[in-house]
């Protein structure tokens, strides 16, 4: 797809080398595309090329001027490249005119963009109007999108003026999803919230993408949100310069640019760590018995590890902690004993920032880890932590 | 000479007169309302036409905003006189005129109202797949009423005031005006008072109509932050 040639009809054949295996499943794809203002000398976007995954959010970051609402509109049209070729769902985007490109593509921008002079029912159901569906097929869609983002059904005959920015934001997203586009292009939608609700809107969307795997191409210049939403990101520098394309934890791993490394910031390593699930960390085994073991056995174990604790199971499920001390001198079953509860237990989903967290803010210096069945996993502490942060700075 | 001296014989309003001209005074605020609907009506189709062309094609802005302030600064019995030699002591000479003074302000709140739609809201409109004509009359238009009224509202209440002047075209012209001519040519307190009067009245009459009718078609813009 080197061709630049921006006029390609809807008989267009795709290029017979790089197409046949992205069609699977690329949704948008960008080629050498290249945007210059008029009475611009510099171009807004350079020669950009990448590709989104079906399914996936990439994420467009980079400081102003560098493009990434330009690149993000060039995509419905709303701002026409001036080479290059961009595909959606594998057809050029000007296959066909620009507003039915539009229909079926979601749209959502900061402050929501809402009709302030339509409902808040009539602003979801603005795309399936427009695409001719029934009332009474809007109104079920309506009503099935309400519920999906969380909005109370009596806000649907309220205007957009008597909701608060967050729930004007998941009304920008439900009208986006209305007619269920395949992509999903998003400009800061979460840019004019407090941090709170950013945060809680960004859980939503990441929950909401979890069941309905759109491929969303979301535009923000929030380093946090990116990391958090993103499955790629891409970093751009001024000019539509495309200075690294990847997993979150890989550009954070290995920043591709002296650029891009100025651009995550100092707390790269931290950052990284929010990313990466304490089950994958490398966890210590521990000493660990089970509750019907002997305290002998239990005392060995303590021997063996140089501890004076040891953690207590029940057929693998965790059962709490066993000093030395009250072991006994007896030969009685470690069950018999009394087992304390941990005061750091994290479930394997929680990140391991959020291990750290809860690690330097207690005086206690190991956490323990459990899945969703309370089986236990193994033991965590800043040690281990600190390992997972080395490998950010080789 | 100063009418006053003559007229403070009289008593203020002789309303056996009113009684006796109750039908005749009906007629005039009849066609007072006529003169000014009239008026109001062509000069909004018309600004409105020319407000679609200067919102489509910008470079229009600028000589039709020139061209109409220059049609409200004539002073209204010049126009008169400009015009009767050609459309004759007509009510087509007293709408021509009429309907000029309406079009700058009519005019520049269309423009205006649709210029304060809320960029998000345009963009959001073009994103999500509208024409640009069906987002012009759905969106923008609807969004840019209350400038619009607030635009009617004026120049209702110009015209109101306005109509009057015509009555030095005849009388057969003018509304309320033949009554405030005369009363001044016959030194009569009160006819002048009663055409004066009414016209005030119409005026606030109008623009409270407008008000209502506007709140009517923009129950959006009421209902602003009843959510706490």
């Amino acid at each position: 797809m080197t061709d630049p040639e921006p006029a390609v009809g809807p008989e267009h054949q795709p290029g017979t080398v790089s197409q046949p295996e992205h069609a699977a499943d690329s949704m948008i794809e960008l080629a050498h595309v290249g945007k210059i203002f008029p009475g611009s000398a510099r171009p807004a976007v350079g020669d950009l090329s990448f590709v989104v995954p079906e399914g996936e959010i990439a994420v467009l970051i980079g400081p102003s001027g560098c493009g990434k609402s330009t690149t993000l509109r060039m995509i419905n049209r709303l701002i026409e490249p001036t080479s290059g070729t961009i595909t959606v769902a594998g057809r050029d985007v000007h296959a066909v005119p620009a507003h039915e490109l539009r229909l079926g593509i979601g749209y959502v921008i900061q402050q929501a963009g809402l009709f302030p002079h339509r409902t808040i029912a009539q602003n979801i159901g603005t795309v399936p109007r427009l695409l001719g569906w029934d009332k009474q097929r809007v109104g079920g869609r309506v009503d099935e999108l309400m519920e999906l983002v969380g909005l109370e059904q009596d806000l649907a005959e309220r205007y957009p003026s008597e909701l608060s920015g967050g729930q004007q934001q998941r009304v920008g997203v439900a009208r986006a999803l209305a007619a269920d586009p395949p992509v999903l292009l998003m400009d800061e939608p979460f840019g004019a919230v407090d941090p709170i609700v950013r945060a809680r809107l960004q859980g939503e969307l990441l929950s909401l993408q979890q069941r309905l795997h759109k491929t969303i191409l979301f535009v923000t210049h929030d380093i946090d949100e990116a990391i958090r939403l993103g499955d790629r990101m891409a970093v751009l520098n001024v000019g539509g310069v495309l200075e690294q394309y990847g997993p979150p934890t890989e550009v954070l791993a290995a920043p591709a640019s002296e650029f891009v490394v100025e651009f995550l910031g100092a707390e790269r390593g931290l950052k990284r760590l929010s990313l990466i699930p304490v089950s994958e960390a490398k966890l210590d085994p521990g000493p660990v018995v089970a509750s019907s073991s002997s305290t002998s056995d239990a005392r060995a174990v303590l021997d063996r590890e140089r501890s004076d604790w040891v953690v207590v199971v029940d057929d693998g499920r965790l059962l709490g902690w066993v000093g030395e001390a009250d072991l006994g001198p007896g030969t009685g079953r470690v069950g018999d004993a009394p087992v304390r509860p941990f005061a750091i237990r994290l479930r394997r989903q929680a990140t391991l920032r959020e291990a750290l967290d809860t690690l330097i803010s207690s005086p206690n210096r190991v956490a323990v880890v459990v899945d969703d069945d309370d089986r236990y996993l193994g033991l965590l502490d800043v040690t281990r932590i600190g390992d997972e942060i080395e490998t950010v700075d080789p | 000479m100063t009418p006053g001296s003559v007229l403070a014989d009289e008593p203020l309003v002789r309303w056996d007169w009113v009684g006796d001209h109750l039908r005749y005074i009906w007629n005039l605020l009849v066609q007072h309302l006529e003169l000014t609907f009239i008026a109001v009506g062509i000069g909004f189709a018309i600004a409105f036409v020319l407000a679609l062309i200067a919102l489509q094609w910008r470079p229009v802005y600028t000589p039709v905003n020139a061209v109409t302030g220059i049609m409200y600064a004539i002073p209204s019995l010049a126009l008169f006189v400009l015009l009767v030699p050609i459309t004759g002591l007509t009510t087509l000479t007293a709408e021509i005129a009429l309907v000029s003074y309406t079009l700058q302000i009519l005019f520049r709140s269309i423009v205006a109202g649709v210029d304060g739609v809320p960029d998000s809201v345009r963009e959001s409109a073009a994103g999500m797949g509208y024409t640009r004509r069906r987002q012009l009359w759905t969106i923008e238009l609807p969004l840019a009423v209350p400038v619009i009224m607030s635009g009617l509202r004026v120049a209702t209440v110009t015209t109101v005031g306005l109509v009057p002047i015509a009555g030095y075209l005849g009388s057969d012209q003018g509304g309320l005006g033949q009554l405030i001519f005369t009363g001044l040519n016959r030194f009569f307190n009160t006819p002048l008072l009663v055409g004066a009067v009414l016209t005030v009245a119409l005026a606030v009459v109008l623009d409270l109509t407008i008000v209502s009718v506007q709140r009517a078609l923009t129950p959006w813009a009421r209902r602003r932050g009843a959510e706490s």
